[in-house]
């Protein structure tokens, strides 16, 4: 009994990292700029078709293929928010749903056009692979890509609480208005958090690649989760973000586990109803941090 | 996504210009990607164009094929079109319709868009912008029940390779010559009994109306077949992780496994289970299991999975030559639906040359009489076609596949089997 108990719970520990550098972006972009960003999963889709262009044409493996997908992101994530982003900041909400909602249904047609709807897997040594203790079994991939997931979680965090720059993120997170009193140069630092929240989406991208299969729809699947992790965790706050993202990869994998096997999104969306019932503001507390 | 109409590619394939440059004459209202998409199948079907019907002795046959080439089932719509063109251009090489003075067959293709929408009102489009001699279609079960819907209406004889029972139920004008999803069921628990003498079977299905009719399927006849049913279980398709799910199976203590779901699903199934180092026989049932991208997507994990088909490209020396001939324009092996496409084609130019007459209601008799057991219509498991009143073949059975060295090789029943099952 426990090792089934303790093979869901690792299971569910291992896509949560996924589930987490998805969700950190949305909560980064939320935090910092205060728009949500429907197109989150959409740029997790193009980090997945960079990984896998370059694994299919030059042969190079999706991991190593994370130091292209997280610059090409970063820039992308600039670019957005200097020619799209920062003309439609403004008192209305409105504009800006509109804007990432269209974003996304754009790129995910052009997903659709470009590459057709067809799946696109990677092929690597490590794929099927997987580690034997007892009774439990650890995929080899799967725990690259939470190791690699957790270690850009936690320079992120150290690159929020040590550095100018994070620091000036961060004061324009808690008062923007404030902040910009103080001398922040507003659309550098929201360049800067779009860039980061797409490289971290593009990381997500490269790193599900060795065992998760490429295709236009793709970002949806993960994006609805990273939107639960990111309410769940409180709204703007990096490592409620991170925290929601691991109990809900866990909440499913138990829910699958013990419950019934289409059950996974019941029991998270269970947990999301509790939490807003008791704890309006999430988990993360009443602030963001 | 886009949802406006589309207008039809009409091609016209014959002797002198199969092999010229393509110069079809697209419609005027067309998107860049339609264009693009409609490009790669005509070049993938070996780029043959439409002429202006001038010089031709006998006026041309009209055949309808109506099949999704945009949207989610793209990927099998483009093959079934390359293979409706390939078959089209076989039979007019040939000579053409012999009783209507060597009348060529002209193929008007539709793109359903993977849509039951626009499948309604393609198929009207279809049927009321040309005169019509019969319909091949849609391979998605979804998809053709509406298209025969509406050409039973217009009075147009549909054959389709579907395998829903539902087909079959009041009809009079479709046809199916391949087996039905009821025989697939029995099939898929008759070759789990050849792995094991007492088989424990785990059924997982993807819970909407696709993998829940086709569990129920198999749940209701397993007792009949002496199969036991170890675990029933119902899954959200588009999950992000299925170990959780292969714990279950494993903790069951199946020793064969059904998985009834799409093919990025079951690309993680499979990869899982090798993961978790379980050994069990995987059948993957029908549809997207029996494609050449499956085996693409999971290499050499592919290799020993069963599954079941309607028809199967190794079957007799018709179907290998034709195999051979798409190979040879596309580049992957006939798969399924498509190669029993071509034996659909034959088989309505066997009736066309019975009745001499393009009229839909006389092919409609013609093809209810049809009783073949050789050539290419004749092409699938069993090697005969004779319709039954309710638009059945009685002869129609599936044969059980399993992936052998990339390819898909027949391995049951006993008369259909050209290559021994091996046990993973």
């Amino acid at each position: 009994m426990w090792e089934t108990i303790a093979q869901a719970v690792i299971n569910g520990l291992l896509i949560g990292g996924i589930y987490a550098l998805v969700s950190i972006g949305v909560t980064l972009i939320f935090g910092v700029v205060k728009i949500v960003n429907f197109a989150q999963g959409e740029f997790v889709m193009i980090g997945m078709y960079i990984s896998f262009f370059l694994s299919s044409q030059f042969g190079i493996d999706p991991l190593v293929s994370l130091i292209v997908s997280m610059p090409v992101l970063f820039v992308i994530g600039v670019l957005v928010q200097h020619f799209l982003i920062r003309r439609v900041l403004g008192p209305n909400d409105m504009p800006q749903i509109f804007l990432t909602f269209a974003l996304s249904l754009l790129l995910l047609n052009l997903a659709l056009m470009l590459f057709s709807a067809n799946y696109r897997t990677v092929h690597t040594s490590y794929s099927d692979e997987a580690l034997h203790l007892g009774e439990l079994y650890i995929p080899v991939a799967k725990l690259i890509a939470f190791v690699v997931a957790m270690a850009l979680s936690g320079a992120l965090w150290v690159f929020l609480h040590t550095t100018d720059l994070g620091k000036a993120m961060r004061a324009a997170a808690q008062n923007r208005d404030v902040a910009t009193l103080m001398g922040i140069n507003p659309n550098r630092v929201f360049c800067v958090a779009l860039g980061i929240a797409l490289a971290l989406a593009g990381a997500a991208g490269s790193l599900l690649m060795p065992f998760y299969s490429a295709y236009p729809f793709v970002g949806q699947v993960f994006v609805l989760m990273a939107f639960v992790a990111v309410v769940l965790g409180t709204l703007g706050n990096v490592i409620g973000a991170l925290v929601a993202s691991l109990m809900m990869g866990v909440a499913e994998s138990l829910g699958i586990q013990f419950v019934g096997a289409d059950s996974g999104l019941i029991v998270v969306f269970a947990m999301l109803l509790l939490t807003l019932a008791f704890k309006p503001t999430g988990l993360g507390g009443g602030r963001a941090r | 996504m886009k949802k406006d109409r589309k207008d039809s590619v009409s091609c016209k394939a014959g002797l002198s210009e199969s092999s010229a440059a393509s110069s079809q004459t697209l419609s005027k209202r067309h998107g860049r990607r339609e264009f693009l998409l409609k490009t790669g199948g005509i070049l993938a079907a070996g780029a043959f164009g439409a002429v202006p019907l001038r010089g031709w002795a006998a006026d041309p046959v009209n055949i309808g094929a109506l099949y999704p080439t945009t949207g989610s089932m793209a990927q099998i719509g483009i093959g079934c079109v390359a293979a409706a063109k390939l078959a089209v251009d076989m039979i007019n090489d040939a000579g053409g319709i012999r009783s209507l003075g060597g009348a060529k067959l002209n193929l008007i293709i539709s793109d359903v868009q993977s849509d039951t929408t626009v499948t309604r009102t393609e198929t009207d489009r279809l049927i009321t912008g040309n005169k019509l001699s019969a319909i091949h279609g849609c391979f998605a079960s979804a998809l053709t029940l509406i298209a025969s819907e509406v050409a039973e209406r217009a009075k147009v004889p549909l054959l389709t390779g579907s395998s829903s029972d539902q087909l079959n139920k009041g009809r009079t004008h479709t046809f199916t010559p391949f087996a039905r999803a009821s025989q697939f069921a029995q099939a898929q628990l008759r070759m789990s009994r050849l792995v094991s003498d007492k088989p424990k079977v785990a059924v997982i299905f993807e819970n909407t109306a696709f993998g829940t009719s086709t569990s129920n399927g198999l749940r209701e006849q397993a007792a009949a077949e002496g199969v036991e049913i170890v675990l029933f279980e119902p899954y959200s398709a588009g999950f992000t992780d299925a170990s959780p799910l292969i714990n279950k199976v494993k903790s069951a203590g199946a020793n064969a496994l059904f998985s009834v779901s799409y093919l990025n699903d079951l690309i993680l199934i499979v990869r899982t289970v090798k993961q978790v180092g379980l050994n069990i026989a995987i059948n993957g049932g029908s549809g997207g299991f029996v494609i050449p991208d499956f085996y693409k997507n999971v290499g050499k994990l592919g290799e020993g999975l069963q599954g079941v088909a309607h028809w199967n490209h190794d079957m007799d020396a018709n179907s290998e030559k034709v195999n051979a001939e798409y190979k040879k324009r596309t580049g992957e092996f006939l798969f399924e639906y498509a190669g029993g496409l071509v034996a659909q084609t034959f088989i309505i130019a066997d009736a066309l040359e019975r009745a001499a007459s393009p009229d839909p209601q006389k092919v409609r008799d013609a093809i209810a009489a049809t009783d073949v057991s050789s050539g290419f219509a004749a092409m699938c498991p069993g090697g005969k076609v004779k319709f039954g009143p309710d638009g059945k073949n009685i002869h129609a059975h599936p044969v059980g596949v399993q992936w052998q060295n990339g390819d898909l090789a027949s391995v049951y029943p006993e008369e259909d089997k050209r290559a021994p099952l091996l046990k993973t």
